[in-house]
């Protein structure tokens, strides 16, 4: 079960002195929300297996507000779970009973659209979606594009470094991030990069971009935005088993092709999407891609003939080609809707998020199919096969008793596989609560000590999303202290010269 | 008398830092040493040399990844990728060719690669060596091992320590075993080159070609006098300043674009296009910055915006009489000053008055001693990489004072 550090009965006790306070520092109607019925929507994110009333929720409307509710927070020694659109997979944004939950929906404008410079400075509320909305009509988008993309906001992205189905092509956000503006939990506005490509001293974007919440409260995010490929069209290939259709991704990359977008979908994956979509998927297939190319149509028209002809190398037992934007949208329509699909077919299901090295797909699935059996609970597999990121989902019935939990368990089982094979516990919907006890599988203590010690940099009293990611946070003390140790005899054996 | 230690193992280097941690001994960390006169002199007795640590860990072109022990020389993996035509997208130049005269080809190590966080022309399209690093294994400046990354490409899993070390000097950890993320080459590479003398104008000549959808991987523009230095006919033949765009794809794909960019700036001035080999020539000479390589001379890397490019070019040149090249379609400009005054306060102020920032790569040790190399952070920036850099090296041990003026042995200001 989830341990979450113990509620500070101190703060607990002041709860109505710290409403009086935030009420005076965003005065707005609705800006601080106390009672339990309107803190209730607040209770989770899109992890909705754990849930947490927060003792107070403010919404903050300038930077200003939130620097002066930070300084109080830490003033005060009060916990702070900062929240951005609140579809984030891992738990990132679950409350504390003792914390304040800082959502920053209200930071919702677009600022500036720099035509010449290609960026976009936008508040973090703003939804990654409103961002291509913003400059589609100059012909402009931003790249990274999460499943949730309508929904879920760029301060969000930030913090766990979202990726998306084009990220091989594109990056992640951490590869478009120009710059922010931050304030730390002393209430100090930080201003990071900006629309040159260069900022002095350590990478503070790279690191805070995937930092979780944990190392202060992003309010102003610098994108840069690419122009839209001219044009874009999709091939679906069927393979009758995952290490042809593996192979095939392998082959396309190997030939110096890298497409758009490149999706693999294993059997129960196909069938739930066609069931619910209708976009034309064969059924009797073990493993689809859906293969994307875009850029000039020259360009796409001769890389389609291309990766038609690696596919059929590669014994594919059926493709097609979109012929049409329509057409190239349906094929997709299955893909992007295959969360969904699978909420039809079970009472409830677990997205999960590893990345493994792409050569150990197969093995991996085969594994997969073993740990299904043994936990008793269905898994269908969509998979961004071009970079590695598998999406288990894990079918169950949260109202039979100890399903959850058995859910939960197969869950832990696949990232440990997937571990196991050279790859990480999560390719970009972060660690969050979900996964923070699975940390040791991939890290030592030491490894963690030294994440820690740059939190440290940014929140010495720990004040910033307890409970997220590190199993057990270390105290300043004991991250601090500097071990003796015996080096014998200046290391004998080492040349010198 | 300086000390050399050269471990050839993690362990070894575990043991080294170890006793520098308990000695209290300040180190400073070099792998061959082709960029030492970069950034501040480090006040050390004994020099922690990475270049016994070497190796090819594993190198898998179909997964497109590398790891190498952090030793390893750039000319050995240059050639490793090249056998399978495959490269580091950040295309990389020869910068320690910056620093000193007669230096060889793809001088250097991977670890100081990533410690200086280096990138070419293609940076506008694909990002510096810092988003190509998948993960990493060092010892900290406490003596203990940590790790971040792995070996896959998309990755979340805690915080992205593989930022932090990229650019870091070696100040923070001492990196052993690097894993990168590489890429194919492309089919084709031309280059449209189009006639123009006036910085600003070329500044305008690139936002154009950058806003189209003609995936410019590389925006470069270079003064008339310095066009005979690329020892391309073509080029010459021109007889003007030079803007050029870089398309990079598919055969038919940089045909395409090439006719298109050329037909967008045609009120630029007359164009030319260079092909496969004049192509890869052109950007060779650009990412190694040659017309202002060797030793004689100061070197400033100007970065900013890239729409500001053009002006800050044209202010730089008039106001301290240097010549100047613009890379990364603006954003970066390199001014070579060959007088004995690097202008600090001019340059730094022309920079910043366009929202960007000065970076004196090169100059006399004496001038490195007074001026601050890398552009002064922001006071507030400053105060938490101090702290960084104290919970990762405590005792002030790994290349004290190497990113910093003023900051001497022990890590006190």
């Amino acid at each position: 079960m989830l341990r979450m550090p113990e509620p500070n009965p101190n703060t607990l006790a002041r709860r109505k002195d710290i409403i009086a306070a935030m009420r005076e520092i965003v005065p707005a109607t609705g800006g601080v929300i106390v009672d339990e019925d309107q803190l209730r929507p607040y209770e989770c994110d899109g992890l909705m297996a754990y849930r947490q009333l927060p003792m107070i929720v403010v919404l903050p409307e300038n930077t200003g507000q939130v620097a002066a509710i930070l300084k109080y927070c830490h003033t005060n020694k009060i916990r702070v779970v900062p929240r951005g659109a609140g579809t984030g997979l891992s738990g990132g944004a679950l409350p504390m009973a003792d914390a304040i939950t800082i959502s920053m929906m209200k930071f919702n404008r677009v600022l500036e659209i720099d035509w010449d410079n290609r960026a976009a400075v936008v508040q973090p509320g703003v939804t990654n979606l409103g961002i291509t909305r913003a400059v589609e009509h100059k012909g402009f988008y931003y790249a990274p594009d999460p499943s949730s993309q309508i929904a879920c906001s760029i301060g969000g992205n930030i913090a766990e470094n979202s990726g998306g189905v084009h990220s091989l092509k594109y990056g992640l956000t951490t590869n478009n991030v120009l710059g922010l503006e931050m304030v730390t939990i002393e209430g100090e506005i930080l201003r990071i990069g900006g629309k040159g490509l260069d900022q002095s001293g350590y990478d503070l974007l790279g690191i805070i971009t995937g930092s979780e919440g944990l190392l202060g409260i992003v309010t102003e995010v610098t994108v840069r935005i690419l122009r839209k490929p001219e044009t874009a069209r999709a091939l679906l290939l069927g393979f009758n088993s995952s290490e042809a259709g593996g192979n095939c991704v392998a082959k396309i990359i190997a030939d110096g092709i890298i497409p758009g977008g490149l999706e693999m979908m294993d059997a129960p994956a196909i069938k739930a999407t066609e069931d619910f979509v209708h976009a034309g998927y064969p059924l009797d297939v073990e493993a689809l891609l859906l293969v994307e190319l875009d850029g000039p149509k020259v360009e796409v028209d001769y890389l389609i003939e291309k990766v038609g002809a690696i596919a059929r190398d590669c014994g594919a037992v059926y493709s097609r080609i979109s012929e049409s934007e329509e057409e190239r949208l349906l094929f997709w329509s299955g893909r992007k809707n295959a969360f969904p699909a699978i909420g039809r077919i079970s009472p409830d299901y677990m997205c999960m998020d590893g990345t493994i090295p792409r050569a150990r797909l197969a093995e991996v699935l085969t594994g997969m199919q073993v740990l299904s059996q043994r936990h008793g609970l269905r898994v269908a597999n969509v998979f961004h096969a071009g970079d590695g990121n598998l999406h288990p989902l894990i079918m169950f019935d949260a109202n039979q008793p100890g399903e959850l939990e058995r859910a939960e368990e197969f869950g832990a089982d696949i990232l440990k596989l997937c571990v196991e094979v050279g790859g990480v516990l999560s390719g970009e919907h972060g660690i969050g609560v979900e996964k923070r006890d699975l940390m040791p599988e991939m890290f030592t203590e030491d490894d963690m000590k030294h994440q820690e010690r740059l939190k440290l940099a940014f929140d010495e009293d720990e004040l910033l999303n307890p409970g997220k990611v590190f199993p057990t946070l270390h105290g300043c003390g004991e991250l601090k202290t500097l071990h003796a140790r015996e080096v014998a005899n200046k290391f004998p054996d080492i040349p010198r010269f | 008398m300086t000390e050399v230690i050269s471990p050839t193992t993690p362990e070894q280097l575990r043991d080294a830092i170890g006793w520098a941690v308990d000695a209290k001994k300040p180190l400073e960390v070099i792998g061959s040493g082709s960029k030492r006169a970069y950034g501040h002199a480090v006040a050390a007795d004994h020099v922690l040399d990475l270049s016994k640590l070497t190796g090819v860990l594993f190198y898998e072109p179909e997964e497109l990844v590398l790891s190498v022990r952090a030793g390893t020389s750039l000319a050995e993996i240059q050639a490793i990728l090249r056998e399978k035509n495959q490269q580091f997208h950040f295309e990389t130049g020869n910068f320690p060719a910056l620093l000193a005269d007669d230096v060889a080809q793809n001088a250097g190590t991977i670890g100081g690669l990533i410690a200086t966080n280096l990138s070419g022309p293609r940076r506008i399209k694909v990002g510096a060596a810092r988003d190509h690093l998948l993960g990493f294994e060092a010892v900290s400046g406490r003596g203990e091992d940590f790790k971040s990354g792995g070996r896959v490409m998309k990755n979340v899993t805690g915080f992205d320590l593989s930022k932090l070390m990229s650019g870091s000097f070696g100040t923070l950890g001492v990196m052993h075993t690097i894993t990168m993320k590489v890429m194919p080459c492309d089919e084709k590479a031309r280059t449209v080159l189009i006639a123009c003398n006036d910085p600003e104008r070329a500044g305008m000549a690139m936002n154009r070609a950058m806003g189209s959808e003609n995936e410019v991987s590389a925006a470069a523009w270079v003064a008339a006098e310095d066009v005979a230095r690329f020892g391309i006919d073509v080029a010459s033949a021109m007889g003007t300043g030079l803007v050029a765009l870089r398309v990079e794809g598919p055969a038919p794909s940089v045909a395409w674009r090439c006719e298109a960019l050329r037909k967008l700036l045609a009120e630029f001035g007359a164009s030319e296009e260079l092909h496969t080999t004049n192509s890869a020539t052109f950007w060779k000479v650009v990412a190694d910055v040659a017309p202002y390589g060797g030793s004689s001379g100061m070197l400033w890397r100007v970065s900013g915006p890239p729409a500001s490019g053009g002006v800050l070019a044209a202010k730089l040149a008039a106001r301290t009489g240097g010549k100047v090249m613009m890379d990364w379609a603006g954003a970066q400009i390199w001014l070579r000053l060959d007088g004995s005054d690097a202008m600090a306060g001019t340059v730094r102020q022309i920079a910043q008055s366009q929202n960007g920032q000065a970076v004196l790569v090169r100059a006399p040790a004496d001038l490195r001693a007074e001026v601050p190399v890398f552009h002064p952070e922001d006071p507030a920036l400053a105060r938490i990489n101090r702290k960084i850099r104290d919970n990762f090296d405590p005792v002030g041990i790994l290349n004290p004072g190497r990113m910093h003026l003023n900051i001497t042995e022990g890590g006190q200001v």
